[in-house]
């Protein structure tokens, strides 16, 4: 595109291109919410409930990696936090409309999932205490992801409120950040 | 548990503002000719830099120079990546182009390693499209004879 104008810009694309190998506790993560269930590790000593799964207690330093200490987590739980996001139109955004994200504590593990997407809801009425419901994929969709230790947002399209009322703040209290 | 291994892309596309140096230099880029500056000393600076290294001044003389040069230094690729220029084994040279008093980086395409020397003669090889971007010098090749 050779012009007469001055040359004022540079287009620089700043790319990386990598590989991840999804590790097998991952793997069977995403294989079990592929098939439309949440699983979790239960920490043989403390008892504390980690979902996603790690494959050991951070804190007694044991693995939890067999199938005995695999336990099946509620697709329900209590909103602890949330932000409403107002999404910037950059070039690739893309979000159009003005959407809320939030962290969640699921009933049956001791610790939330973070960056879950909130639907089927008026902003203004989402809340900290709120209960919500996973709205999941239609399983077809789900199966891609399932040998690459992906996440919810593989399985799990939005969450939802439920008609329960509202989880006391005394109950979720140490999970808000 | 093997599996295929997911492939993932982060990228970045930025849209730089080159400034009335770097904008200049690339402008004469993709017009085929390269320019460097002349610092109060009479060196030629190539590419050029914003102001005089030596005396920090700045508006300095713009000055053009050869599109053939002469290598200074040299790195043999012998297994390029997927990013990089050529898709065959390659040389980074540091190249001192006619008129100029500083190298230049680029590259040099060779048959081998064997035929990259320091102090041979090389020649920009333009690309077929230029836009204004260091890639409109395709690569450097030996000068013939």
């Amino acid at each position: 595109m050779a012009g007469s104008e001055p040359v004022s810009f540079m287009q620089q694309m700043v790319s990386l291109e990598y590989k991840l190998r999804a590790s097998p506790v991952a793997v069977d993560f995403a294989r079990r919410l592929c098939a439309g269930t949440i699983t979790g590790h239960a920490c043989p000593e403390c008892g504390l409930v980690y979902t996603p799964p790690s494959g050991f207690c951070s804190i007694c330093v044991v693995p939890t990696n067999t199938r005995e200490h695999e336990v099946e987590i509620a697709d329900r739980g209590t909103v602890t936090a949330f932000t409403i996001v107002n999404p910037i139109q950059y070039r690739g955004q893309k979000e159009r409309e003005v959407y809320a994200v939030a962290s969640i504590l699921l009933d049956g593990a001791s610790g939330t999932i973070g960056q879950q997407r909130l639907g089927d809801v008026d902003l203004d009425r989402v809340r900290m205490g709120m209960r919500v419901e996973a709205v999941w994929l239609p399983e077809e969709k789900r199966k891609d992801s399932a040998a690459m230790g992906a996440g919810l947002a593989s399985a799990i399209h939005h969450w939802r409120p439920v008609d329960e009322p509202d989880t006391p703040l005394e109950e979720f209290a140490e999970h808000i950040i | 548990m093997a599996g295929a291994v997911p492939t993932y892309k982060l990228e970045f596309p930025y849209k730089r503002s080159l400034g009335p140096i770097v904008g200049a230099f690339l402008t004469g880029l993709r017009d085929r000719q390269v320019l460097g500056i002349r610092s109060a000393a009479g060196r030629v600076l190539v590419p050029p830099l914003e102001f005089d290294p030596e005396t920090g001044e700045e508006n300095l003389e713009w000055t053009r120079v050869g599109e053939a040069g002469v290598v200074r230094g040299f790195s043999w690729v012998e297994e390029p990546l997927p990013k990089h220029p050529l898709d065959r084994p390659f040389a980074w040279v540091l190249v001192q182009l006619d008129g100029a008093d500083t190298n230049l980086v680029h590259v040099l395409d060779a048959d081998s390693r064997a035929a990259v020397e320091i102090g041979m003669r090389v020649r920009i090889r333009w690309a077929s499209e230029t836009r204004g971007h260091m890639s409109d010098i395709a690569c450097f090749e030996p000068e013939a004879g």
